[in-house]
Formats: structure tokens, C-alpha cells, sequence
């Protein structure tokens, strides 16, 4: 009896180890012959799933994990294949790494045949989910071009118009960018919340990508000149110190914040406190709906978008099918339905306002397209023709880390504890320590 | 005869498991990690000493460790000051502090908020144009410009370090408490009959005999000290700006693994500091000890 007994304790307890292993859900498939299990960074995919689950009579089972987790987690069980998902999604930053690898099913075989798509599809959209050999390993319904939102009430009382075409002839250089933060300035406005805003601006008409195909770091004219706008922004006070992402930056889209200015400025202004408005926004397409739109109470209405002085863009979604799925049909109807279904993408795209990269829906919604947020402009159209100017060459695998180290070296030097020169070889250096691989330029 | 059978084991076996699964395997695979290039895809390649001998010239490794040295001493220091000064009122036989148990969950709070909800807290209240304290100097007129208290090297370790001093000084309140009431009564009692004051009671009796307790609060604290990982991701967003002040060893090993995707590099900072927590627990474990056998 006592031998009976320990015994089905112990396997008892072996048995709960061993499941506490396995406890990510169904691997790959097999188990469930109707569930399709799909991972993403983003709970963008929820409202598709439950119109997918309705036309094909499936569960799928969709797993969020946080993007900052999303590689770490993904890659361990892509490499090994337990508990892989059928579908998993790519972001901008790792999409390069990741075409590469054998993960996604190589959608330009049959039957997928996904080649043929190529002139449905806004090019460098295309081009991002294709490999070094030119096998499409992902697809996005997205585009996701940048722009810059303005408040049209401060437009129209400093500027003297509000209108987008006006106010992007007048962003449409650097000079003309600072030109207008002069300007409102003087009428106790800021520019931009913070200098990282003209990053995207600083490439100008000579975008390179920070890795050549030498594996050597390209440093030019260009990119180094956002030291000095940003320097110049923050000199010129032309920001209001609200950095990205800040509870300082959320707060200044609603109205005016608080701004402690230090007693020297306070002097000149005879108030015991100041407050400070911030003009515009550097925010690509889902800026409008993930931070404007869900931050925004009083000014909602009040906004617009235009051009800056070059085009960019800023982040994406691709969609892919796990090479080791046994469900690739199912899943290749989920990836179909997502990325070109006339009918589903154009209900999806007039309920959210995502500004599709599938040109068969794009042309038929985008004249008749406007956003109430927007005081009832076609924001539809303005970035479809920005997306056309995107070059998909200048993305690299390193963008996101090296981006970082770059906007950290600016910073110092607007903050004054580097020189330009310390803080570029200081670039260098952590560029360096991070890739040893890379060749820097000789300082 | 006696009877022997096997049925203990059989016992310990589902920790065995746990244990070896867990703990054991991926300490010895980091180990052979750390002699590998490895990016996270494909296999391994194998590189000798490469990693180590990185290690050992890597100057933001050393920064790395001047740092995280830097804000546990801070951290440390208030750490245990505060709490050696609550528990020393609070085990007072003449001062008869009442609220104990109030005031050690008071104390204990911090401790249980997320450090995710801790480094939010605290980057609104430290932020520079933004930030309540900076608006509160101002308005008492102590300073008259905004500090950029995380974007200064020296205020953003003393920051970090005094967070975390206010999130742990309840957790060592409440051992040295522990500590305090293990000891007999009758030393105090004694002491006062021989005349004792305050400080002598507190130096001749308390501070002595609370002296292992003490040792396990330092070893504990330095080793989870040299750890230090959370705050300054959260507060710099993984950069470990500004200058790399808050750049921590664990931070940095972070960043080599999840961020550049040099695992193997990373491996090899684990064992560097893994070595590193080893030498200085044997060299604050030497020294007090020594102290107690000389005052022995």
C-alpha cells in the first residue's frame, strides 16, 4: 500500500513537472485539428480573427506577447518548433533578420504563388517581405508612411491657415521647418515637443542605410546634421521638453502643459508659472489611431497632417506562415484574408482608417475617404502618395539598436555634455561594442 | 539486518527534475555559451577564450561595474541607515514606541509596489521641465533652474540608488527587528543596571550582537546589489543613459544578449560577474569575521 501510494504521488508529481514544461498550448498543430494559433506583438489581429473564425468555423487562438519579449520568446520556439504558432507576425525592426531564417514558409512557391502579387502591393511594403534571394517570406495589409500633425486652430491664428497644402509648401525644407518654429515661437508656441522629432527629417533627399552590403557603418553629411538641428532646436527653444513616449508628451496633445522654465525666463515673463502648447507631432499612419485618437479629448477635431521636409516611415506589420505549420492551408487562408480579400480589407480599412498598402481596395476608398478627426481631411490620400516616395533598400537589420545609440549620442551633445566630436566617436564606440562585426568609420 | 530502501529518493526526484531542468542545465549551457559566438540563430561556433578575453579589455564592462558598485553603495548605505535607525527607536526598553506593526507594513509598502509602477512614479516626479519636485524647488525657490535629475550622471546614480533604498529599508527594518529581539533582554536590563546611557547601550550591546544579522543583510544586499537590473532598464528604456551612468552590469549583459543578439558575449559577462559576487562575498565575509575574532 505504501508502495502504491509514493509511487502514483511521485508520478504524480513528475507528471505535473513534465506538463509545467510543455505549458505553452498546442504545439504547431496536430493536436487540434481545427485551432489556428497565431502570435503578435499588437491586438491589431483580434476584430480579423472573429470575422475569420465566422467564415471558416474555426477557433484560433491568438497569443499577444509585448513587443519588447516578442523576439526573445518567438525565437526559441521557432528554432525548435514546440508549441510553434501556424501564424506569427513581424515588426519593421527584425523583419530584416528574420526573411532570412527558414521560420516563414516561402510564400513565393506554389501554391501560394504570392510572386503573382507583386504589383497589388505598395513597393517597398512588397519589397520589406522578401528575402536577400527575392522569395516573399511575408505579406502586410499596411503602410505605414510618416507625416507631420499639426493643430489647425494654432495654424490658422499664427500661420494664417490651416491648410495642409499651405502648411506642407512651408515644411517642405529644414529651413522652412525652423522658419515656422520661429514664428510660433514668437506667438508663445512650441515647434515640436522634443528635438527627437526631426530625426526622420535630418536624411534629407540622401537616404543611406547605416550598414552597406560591406558590413561597414555609412555616416554621412546628412545623418550627422541631426546633431545640429537638434542642437539648433534646442538653442533657438523651439521644443517644449516633452519627451516621446513621456506622460509629458501624451499630456501636451491635449492642450497646454506645465513648463518649469527656471527664473531667468520667468523673469522676462512676469508669470509666476508658464504653460507651453506644442504645435505638431512627427507620427506615421497608426500615430493618428494608437496615439492621437486614444490620448486626445479636447482637441480632437483640431488636427491635420502634411508633409515634412522628406518622406520616411516608421514601423509595419508583416504576416507570415510558420514553416513547420501542418495547417499552412488554414493558415494561408488567415494570411489571404489579411492581406488581399477585396471585401474584408475594405470594411477594415473604413472602420479603422488603416491605410492599406493593397492598391485594388486603396483605389477604390481613397478619394471618398476623410477622418472627422482630422476636421474632415483625406489623410487616405495624402499617405498613399507618401508611401510611393519610400525606398525599402535603406532598412537594415541594425536600424533599430543602431537608431537608438545614434539619437542617444545627439541627445548628449543638445545637452551639453559632449561635444559634436566626443559624442560621434562615442557613437562609434558603442556601435562597435554592440556589433564587433561592423567596420566604423577611422576617427 | 537493516532494512534499506530506496523510497526517499523517489521522494526528491520531482525536485531533482525541477532543479537540473531549470538551474543546473542552462548554468552549464551559458557556460559553454560563454566560449561560442552565438546570435541566437543557427548553431553556436565555437571561439575559445575570445569572449573573455573581450571581457577583460572591455572598458564599458569595467564602467559597468563602477556603476553598479556606485548605486548599491548609495543604496546600501541609506538602506541600512534608515532601517539600524527605525529598529534601534522601535526596540528602545525606555522609549516604547507603540504602532509596531503599522508601521513596519508602512514601511514594508514600497516593497510590494511593481517596479514598473515604481520607475513610472518616479520619472514623472524626477522628470526635469515636467517633474513635481523640481516644480516644488522652484516654487520654494531652493534651486532657480529645473535639475534634469536623470540626465546627469551623478543625480541619475543617486537617484536610482535612493529608490532603491526607499523600496528595501522596511524589508531590513523588518530582519534587523528580528535580529534585535533575538537578543536577550537581560543584556539590556544588565546594562542599565550598570548605568549604561543610550549610546553606550547601542554601541556596547545592540550594534555587537546584531553583527551576523548585519552580515546577512550586507551579503544579501550586495549580492542582489551587484544585480541591480530593473530600475535602470525601466527608468532609461534599456539605454543606460545618461553617459552610460546607469549602464549596470546586468543592464549591459541584457543588452548584449536581447538587444545586439551576442549571446555568447553575453554568456561570458554572466560568469564575469557571477566571479566578481563570488570574491566580494568572501572578502566581506573575511572581514567581519575577523573583526569578531579579535573582539572575541
Amino acid at each position: 500500500m505504501k508502495k502504491v501510494l509514493s509511487l502514483s504521488l511521485v508520478s504524480l508529481l513528475g507528471f505535473g513537472v513534465l506538463a509545467g514544461c510543455n505549458g505553452e498550448g498546442s504545439d504547431g498543430g496536430g493536436s487540434d485539428k481545427d485551432t489556428l494559433t497565431i502570435w503578435s506583438f499588437t491586438d491589431e489581429l483580434e476584430e480579423p480573427i472573429e470575422v475569420f473564425k465566422e467564415r471558416h468555423g474555426v477557433e484560433v487562438e491568438l497569443t499577444i506577447i509585448p513587443i519588447e519579449d516578442y523576439p526573445t520568446r518567438l525565437r526559441p520556439v521557432l528554432q525548435s518548433g514546440q508549441g510553434a504558432p501556424d501564424v506569427f507576425t513581424g515588426e519593421l525592426a527584425f523583419i530584416k533578420d528574420w526573411v532570412e531564417q527558414d521560420y516563414w514558409e516561402d510564400l513565393s512557391q506554389e501554391p501560394y504563388n504570392a510572386d503573382e502579387l507583386e504589383g497589388d502591393y505598395i513597393d517597398y511594403v512588397f519589397d520589406m517581405g522578401k528575402d536577400s534571394e527575392g522569395s516573399v517570406k511575408a505579406l502586410s495589409w499596411q503602410t505605414t508612411p510618416g507625416g507631420i500633425f499639426y493643430r489647425r486652430s494654432i495654424a490658422e491664428k499664427v500661420l494664417g491657415t490651416d491648410d495642409p497644402e499651405e502648411i506642407g509648401e512651408r515644411f517642405s525644407t529644414m529651413d522652412g521647418l525652423f522658419e515656422v518654429g520661429e514664428e510660433l515661437k514668437d506667438a508663445g508656441y512650441r515647434l515640436f515637443p522634443d528635438e527627437g522629432a526631426v530625426r526622420w527629417f535630418s536624411q534629407g533627399q540622401n537616404p543611406q542605410p547605416w550598414v552597406n552590403e560591406n558590413n561597414e557603418l555609412v555616416v554621412t553629411e546628412e545623418r550627422l546634421s541631426h546633431f545640429d538641428y537638434a542642437k539648433e532646436l534646442r538653442d533657438k527653444d523651439l521644443t517644449a521638453f516633452a519627451p516621446e513616449w513621456s506622460p509629458a508628451w501624451f499630456a501636451s496633445m491635449d492642450g497646454k502643459i506645465n513648463y518649469n522654465a527656471g527664473w531667468d525666463e520667468l523673469e522676462e515673463d512676469a508669470e509666476g508659472e508658464k504653460e507651453v502648447e506644442v504645435f505638431s507631432y512627427a507620427l506615421p499612419t497608426w500615430g493618428l489611431h494608437s496615439v492621437l485618437k486614444t490620448n486626445v479629448e479636447e482637441t480632437a477635431g483640431d488636427w491635420a497632417v502634411t508633409n515634412g521636409p522628406n518622406p520616411y516611415f516608421w514601423g509595419g506589420t508583416w504576416l507570415g506562415i510558420y514553416s513547420g505549420s501542418d495547417k499552412k492551408e488554414l493558415a494561408w487562408d488567415f494570411v489571404k484574408m489579411m492581406t488581399h480579400d477585396e471585401e474584408f480589407l475594405k470594411d477594415w480599412a473604413l472602420e479603422t482608417g488603416d491605410v492599406l498598402s493593397y492598391l485594388p481596395v486603396t483605389e477604390q476608398i481613397k478619394d471618398e475617404f476623410q477622418d472627422e478627426f482630422l476636421g474632415g481631411q483625406n489623410n487616405y490620400k495624402f499617405f498613399l502618395e507618401e508611401a510611393q516616395k519610400i525606398d525599402a533598400n535603406t532598412v537594415t537589420r541594425y536600424d533599430q539598436q543602431i537608431d537608438t545609440l545614434f539619437g542617444n549620442s545627439v541627445g548628449e551633445y543638445v545637452e551639453g555634455v559632449r561635444t559634436k566630436e566626443e559624442a560621434i566617436e562615442e557613437f562609434y564606440n558603442l556601435v562597435r561594442n554592440a556589433y564587433p562585426d561592423i567596420k566604423v568609420p577611422k576617427q | 539486518m537493516k532494512k534499506l530502501d530506496n523510497y526517499g529518493y523517489m521522494f526528491i526526484i520531482p525536485f531533482f527534475i525541477v532543479f537540473v531542468t531549470f538551474t543546473i542545465y542552462p548554468i552549464l549551457l551559458t557556460f559553454y555559451y560563454s566560449f561560442t559566438s552565438y546570435s541566437g540563430m543557427g548553431d553556436p561556433e565555437f571561439t575559445g577564450l575570445a569572449n573573455y578575453t573581450r571581457l577583460l579589455t572591455d572598458s564599458y564592462f569595467y564602467s559597468a561595474l563602477y556603476n553598479t558598485l556606485y548605486i548599491w553603495g548609495i543604496n546600501f548605505f541609506f538602506q541600512l541607515g534608515i532601517a539600524l535607525l527605525l529598529a534601534i527607536l522601535f526596540s528602545d526598553i525606555r522609549l516604547k514606541m507603540r504602532g509596531l506593526n503599522i508601521f513596519r507594513a508602512l514601511f514594508y509598502l514600497p516593497n510590494l509596489i511593481t517596479i514598473a509602477s515604481v520607475a513610472l512614479l518616479f520619472s514623472i516626479l524626477l522628470g526635469w521641465h515636467h517633474g513635481t519636485i523640481n516644480h516644488l524647488l522652484l516654487d520654494l525657490g531652493i534651486i532657480s533652474s529645473p535639475i534634469d535629475w536623470l540626465n546627469d550622471p551623478t543625480t541619475a546614480r543617486w537617484s536610482v540608488g535612493l529608490i532603491g533604498a526607499w523600496m528595501w529599508f522596511g524589508h531590513t527594518f523588518i530582519i534587523l527587528m528580528a535580529g534585535i529581539s533575538g537578543i536577550s533582554k537581560d543584556y539590556f536590563e544588565a546594562a542599565l543596571i550598570d548605568g549604561a546611557n543610550r549610546w553606550q547601550t547601542l554601541v556596547k550591546v545592540t550594534l555587537p550582537l546584531l553583527k551576523p544579522i548585519m552580515l546577512y543583510v550586507l551579503i544579501t544586499s550586495l549580492i542582489g546589489g551587484l544585480q541591480i537590473f530593473d530600475l535602470p532598464m525601466l527608468i532609461t528604456d534599456g539605454t543606460g543613459a545618461p553617459q552610460g551612468s546607469l549602464n549596470t552590469i546586468v543592464l549591459y549583459l541584457y543588452n548584449q544578449a536581447f538587444r545586439y543578439d551576442n549571446y555568447g558575449y553575453a554568456a561570458a559577462i554572466a560568469y564575469g560577474l557571477f566571479v566578481i559576487t563570488v570574491i566580494f562575498s568572501i572578502i566581506t565575509f573575511k572581514s567581519m569575521y575577523r573583526n569578531n575574532v579579535k573582539e572575541g
